[in-house]
């Protein structure tokens, strides 16, 4: 994966789905008291605006046109009560959708993580971490907007022109019924209008996606670039790139200054035509100045909700889009669960066997055939074959990372299967090639083995690993940041720590899988010598291209197409003279080239 | 490009111009051939503004001089007049609201384009200290505020201060003493506003500070994912998880508590505004001070005068966080650049390619205030000395951090040198343009960076030229990945990265290997190549370096012996210094690191040697 692809990422759903839209309404009915609360805040909140106009136009019909001023007081008190209660409904409806917006964000989150954490590693290969977080991260804040105040905005919006014009119809019918014409004209204007903008912006978040796909290559590239001095030509490319972002968004934020006018403009229709029908009705004596007045308001204030309508209406696709992408995250299944009543403690101490193994991580391309293969207690195997032959993949299914298509491995005479991951997870202890540390100190790192070490246990088991040296070498010792992913140690530093974790979990199998590739030849040494004890003891699986590593194993696996294809001691395998004993001394008589050959005899020591 | 407008084609405004001067001087050179276009801008929202201001007069008018004079000829004029209004408004908003967007959109993609040039020219020093991903986030976020700064922000602040003026202006003309009663409350209103959004703003950072926590633990946690499942750790990943998002929450509540109370007391503040003045007004007309249309035209005033006023702090607090980002921006245009023509040595013909360092020293700058280093400086160099002849292989072996690395970084002047000197040819290195340095020096890294482009655009990316096909399919065929390249679904036009092709580490090296071979460097640097290549492709990689190395100045990085012990030259380092130097055969004579090492890693292989020999001798042995 380069960097750009990254950036690159579908926002919006092609169609709206309904049953995403249903699943995302039904998010908002676990929380029934909220949602109470806010459809009565609005609908409180609505009918109070209302009220507040047509106390406006008594105070002017009854009060200040036939100059009763008791009236204004009386009226004007009114009018400051129903602002009371409609500031009782302003905060109503605020608390309850933003606890639940938030209450959602947090739900979603917390869904998530959790089945994040059930999940097999087979989901991690398929999916890449950038998208997992957007997931969690602006999709799960997207899709709580919505379902809150998008939602909410939406049924404010909605309210607000059906009470209005109940109000009008009230007031004067012949002229809510000329309303009635204009309104749902504006209505279908503002979201049509907007639903054809947002296909502009849509073409401007792409092309923002490529643009920042084009920074982080250009800045993870920077190198690169500079030794081999392609600055020029990538200016000329990136200023291709920016221009086409400017006319994208240029088109797009014209066209959404548009929107504003033309919906004020017909709303100027209808004021203008409430002024000439209002002039008529006034002259037939059938509307006062208040009414006409209160008219011309009752629009007015419906250009907001309108606007906040068509703009929930636009966000409804993209936040579907986001809904469903979740969905399909959390409805994901974990490939490998605990069986029904599995063991959840047990002693992996005793022989493990494999019987009649098949795997495949793609149908239609096995890895392992008809595997079998059987470990006493205690002993060290050494896996070596070539790339791909399925070293990893032996200890992967060792750990259940991995059902097997047929077959079954038994640890004890129990098959893994009929304890839960829990249990067989942590009495395995495993190393890795690539280690990951998390953010944190070394002590913190090194306390993930077995969370309540004290601090004589972690330091006896960096001991072991050969990483106390460099811990105390370092000013803060054991209290060092080693930053996130580990990114302020060397690769090898950081094989050590992980080694040294692996160890402090004092488990009953141990797994290195290229677990020193990184370390020097010194260091290695001095593992090797500090963890003689524990191999001894403690049931391994090394896989190991150094020879050092892989000379001292009880048993040597030569793992090609898909089996064992040699099996013995290191001198007896060199006897036998197949694919082992060939690995070998090829490194050897390639001696003979004159130039210099930087790979002269690396497989032999390092690889 | 033709159909852009004249001031976008032009690439005269240099945006470092916005160095060293204040925030305000700064936003005025940003828009440089843009002032004029905003000012109208702002302006057409301002007339805009007048025009629904003087709807007020049609409703006045309509009032008093239509329905209560009973001159009902003139309420067709009255409709007409607002109309007329509606469509100067709505026409100006538009117009108004394009030039903005055009000046937010123009100046923002040359700021675009400058920085990322600006990016590619600042010295690898500038990288090693920031962080990749807060650079990303500076171009991307920080100029999409800045874009919104221009487009939404300041707009947004002329658009309420417009409508409010305009508003109170057309209040003064109906009745100034009802005019100037209504506005007590502004000055309030403004106050309680910026107070809200900014304290607000403050709680917001808060809120995302912690929702960033949360992003980097769910990233830890899904690249370890394979730790955790390991040590059994999901119960206490979702706990600790559990512990940052709760936080998260309350935090969010915290903001719902202080919209909670913002909202309804402002609208409150404003109600008590609106009853004294409309009480005030109504007693007027009544008093026969005012009409009666004129109460209605002050009436509906007051709501556009005082409403959007709820608005401004947030219009405010977001300007605020935009400029932020402006001056986060105008940091990185700050910085200086690395000067890719300066020198006055540039001779037409290829360098030679011999290297002389003549007690080179070098230590990284020290970032003054920066932010924690990238990764820590692998470190310095001490009196460095020794001389490489044209077309030799000097190897350079050390451990991690001993220095290895900076001495070759030294040659393409991705750093200079602190004292000493080094000699290409006979002539210092500083008297060389860093391009042409640059042109006539390969590096093969371990991990070799590829873009996500075509197979032939990575291997073409090094040279200036147009390379012919048959240019570029006789690298891949030297570089060993031709028949890898055929076998791609589009062959060489397939898209190297997730959107195309995964290469394996050995294919990536080669591609590497190939682009270096058609960028034909007289000088070739082999980081660390050698390792992370796997067995089935390692001969081929042998072969293919062996051909790229064939006549040219080759330094080779190692920590491995047996890789260097063919060398004309190596070079033992340790903690900056050259501890020994020679040829494989002098080193492992003398008493020293290179003989203990070495010694380590032939016992071994005597050992296996040995074991091959007796196998044979058993082989012959059997019939």
């Amino acid at each position: 994966m380069t960097v750009a692809d990254r950036f690159e990422e579908e926002e919006f759903a092609a169609s709206l789905s309904g049953s995403a839209l249903w699943r995302l309404l039904k998010l908002v009915f676990n929380y029934r008291r909220y949602v109470t609360g806010y459809l009565a805040g609005v609908v409180g909140l609505v009918l109070m605006e209302g009220t507040h106009i047509y106390l406006g136009k008594r105070i002017l019909d009854e009060g200040v046109l036939v100059g009763d001023f008791a009236r204004v007081q009386n009226l004007l008190l009114l009018w400051g009560l129903v602002s009371l209660a409609l500031a009782l409904f302003v905060a109503l409806f605020i608390f309850c959708a933003g606890a639940m917006g938030h209450a959602i964000n947090y739900d979603l989150r917390k869904t998530m993580f959790g089945r994040l954490q059930e999940l097999s590693l087979s989901y991690y290969d398929r999916t890449p971490v950038g998208w997992i977080m957007a997931r969690a991260t602006s999709d799960a804040r997207r899709v709580s907007e919505l379902v809150s105040f998008g939602f909410l905005d939406f049924f404010w919006g909605a309210m607000s022109v059906l009470v209005f014009l109940g109000f009008m119809l009230a007031l004067n019918w012949r002229l809510a019924l000329v309303m009635l014409l204009i309104v749902p004209l504006m209505v279908g204007a503002a979201l049509t209008f907007q639903k054809r903008i947002l296909g502009y912006w849509r073409a401007v978040r792409r092309l923002n996606a490529r643009l920042t796909g084009a920074y982080a290559e250009g800045i993870q590239g920077v190198r690169v670039t500079k030794a081999l001095g392609r600055e020029e030509a990538n200016l000329a490319e990136f200023s291709g790139l920016a221009t086409r972002m400017y006319s994208a968004s240029y088109r797009a934020a014209w066209l959404s200054a548009l929107f504003l006018p033309v919906v004020q403009v017909i709303a100027a229709l209808a004021v203008s035509a409430i002024i000439q029908v209002g002039g008529a009705q006034f002259q037939q004596g059938r509307m006062t100045v208040g009414s006409i007045q209160a008219f011309i308001q009752y629009i007015f204030w419906m250009l907001f909700p309108i606007q906040e309508m068509a703009r929930v209406y636009a966000q409804i696709q993209q936040a579907v889009a986001s809904g469903e992408r979740i969905f399909s995250l959390i409805d994901a299944t974990p490939e490998i669960q605990d069986q029904p009543g599995a063991a959840d403690r047990v002693s992996l101490r005793g022989a493990i066997e494999f019987a009649g193994v098949n795997f495949a991580y793609e149908p239609g391309r096995p890895v392992l055939r008809d595997f079998s293969l059987r470990v006493a207690e205690g002993e060290t195997i050494a896996l070596v074959g070539p790339t791909g032959a399925g070293k990893s993949t032996v200890v992967n299914l060792l750990c259940r990372f991995y059902e097997p298509q047929a077959g079954a491995i038994r640890i004890r005479g129990r098959d893994i299967r009929e304890m839960t991951l829990q249990a067989l997870h942590s009495r395995i202890g495993m190393v890795l090639q690539a280690p990951y540390l998390f953010a944190g100190t070394l002590r913190e790192n090194l306390r993930y083995g077995q969370l309540d070490a004290t601090d004589a246990e972690v330091q006896a088991a960096a001991e072991l690993a050969g990483a106390a040296d460099f811990i105390q070498a370092f000013a803060q010792g054991y209290d060092t940041d080693a930053g996130e992913g580990g990114a302020l140690l060397s690769a090898g530093q950081k094989q050590l720590i992980s080694l040294a974790r692996a160890i402090l979990a004092r488990p009953d199998i141990f797994i290195m899988d290229e677990a020193t590739s990184a370390v020097d030849t010194v260091t290695e040494a001095k593992i090797q010598q500090g963890m003689q004890a524990l191999l001894e003891t403690t049931t391994s699986f090394v896989i190991a291209h150094r020879l050092s590593t892989i000379r001292n194993a009880d048993r040597i696996l030569v793992i090609k197409d898909g089996g064992i294809a040699e099996m013995g001691r290191h001198e007896e395998l060199i006897q036998t003279q197949g694919y082992y004993y060939d690995l070998y001394r090829k490194q050897f008589l390639a001696e003979a080239g004159q130039e210099a050959d930087p790979f002269f005899g690396s497989r032999l020591l390092h690889a | 490009m033709s159909a852009l407008p004249r001031s976008l084609r032009a690439q005269d405004f240099n945006l470092r111009l916005m160095r060293d001067v204040s925030t305000a001087r700064a936003l005025y050179r940003f828009i440089a051939g843009y002032r004029g276009l905003y000012a109208a801008a702002l302006a057409a929202l301002a007339v805009a503004a007048l025009a629904r201001a003087a709807f007020a007069y049609v409703i006045r008018f309509f009032t008093d001089e239509a329905l209560l004079a009973g001159r009902y000829d003139r309420i067709l004029w009255a409709s007409l007049a607002f109309l007329g209004l509606a469509a100067v408004a709505g026409g100006l908003t538009f117009w108004g609201g394009r030039q903005a967007a055009r000046t937010a959109e123009g100046a923002v993609r040359r700021l675009r384009v400058f920085l990322y040039d600006h990016l590619q020219h600042l010295s690898f020093a500038y990288h090693d200290r920031m962080q990749t991903g807060e650079l990303i986030q500076r171009a991307s976020s920080d100029v999409e505020e800045v874009r919104r700064l221009w487009a939404e922000h300041f707009t947004g602040v002329a658009r309420i201060a417009t409508l409010s003026a305009m508003s109170f202006l057309a209040m003064l003309r109906l009745h100034p003493r009802l005019a100037l009663v209504s506005a007590l409350v502004i000055p309030l209103a403004v106050v309680v506003s910026t107070l809200f959004w900014t304290r607000l703003a403050r709680i917001y950072n808060a809120f995302q500070d912690q929702e960033a926590r949360l992003s980097s633990l769910l990233q830890q946690n899904l690249y370890g994912a394979r730790v955790v499942r390991a040590f059994a750790r999901e119960a206490y990943e979702v706990s600790r998880f559990e512990v940052a998002n709760a936080l998260l929450h309350r935090r969010g509540r915290t903001m719902v508590r202080f919209h909670n109370i913002y909202w309804p007391s402002m609208d409150l503040l404003l109600s008590l505004q609106i009853v004294g003045s409309t009480l005030l007004g109504a007693w007027m007309a009544i008093d026969g001070q005012i009409s009666p249309g004129t109460y209605l035209a002050f009436t509906g005033l007051l709501g556009v005068m005082i409403g959007p006023i709820r608005h401004l702090g947030r219009v405010f607090a977001l300007s605020a966080q935009s400029l932020v980002s402006f001056d986060r921006i105008g940091q990185i245009i700050a910085e200086r650049r690395e000067a890719l023509d300066d020198g006055d040595y540039a001779p037409e013909a290829a360098p030679q390619g011999r290297v002389r360092y003549e007690n080179v020293s070098f230590a990284y700058a020290e970032p003054a205030g920066a932010a924690r280093p990238r990764r820590r400086p692998p470190g310095v160099l001490r009196n460095v000395t020794f001389e490489a002849e044209a077309g030799r292989v000097i190897a350079i072996l050390g451990s991690t951090g001993s220095g290895k690395t900076s001495l070759v970084n030294l040659l393409p002047r991705f750093y200079d040198y602190t004292e000493g000197r080094i000699l290409l040819d006979g002539v210092e290195l500083t008297r060389y343009p860093r391009r042409l340095l640059r042109r006539h020096i390969g590096i093969v890294q371990q991990e070799p960076f590829l873009f996500s482009r075509s197979v032939r655009d990575n291997i073409t990316y090094g040279t200036d030229r147009v390379c012919t096909e048959a240019e570029v399919t006789a690298a891949a065929q030297a570089a060993n990945i031709h028949d890898a390249i055929l076998s791609f679904a589009q062959g060489y036009d397939t898209r190297v990265g997730e959107q195309g092709v995964t290469l394996s580490g050995g294919q990536r090296q080669r591609l590497a290997i190939a682009r270096t071979l058609l960028k034909d460097p007289r000088i070739l640097i082999l980081d660390d190549a050698t390792s992370a290549v796997d067995a089935d492709t390692e001969q081929s990689i042998r072969e293919a370096l062996q051909r790229l190395m064939r006549g040219r100045t080759t330094f080779i990085i190692a920590h491995r012996i047996a890789s260097v012990a063919q060398a004309d030259q190596i070079l033992v380092m340790d903690a900056g210094r050259i501890l020994q130097a020679g040829t494989h055969a002098e080193l492992a004579a003398q008493a020293g690191l290179y003989r203990d090492v070495f010694r380590l890693q032939t016992n071994l292989e005597r050992e296996l040697a040995a074991d091959i020999q007796s196998a044979r001798t058993a082989g012959a042995r059997a019939p």
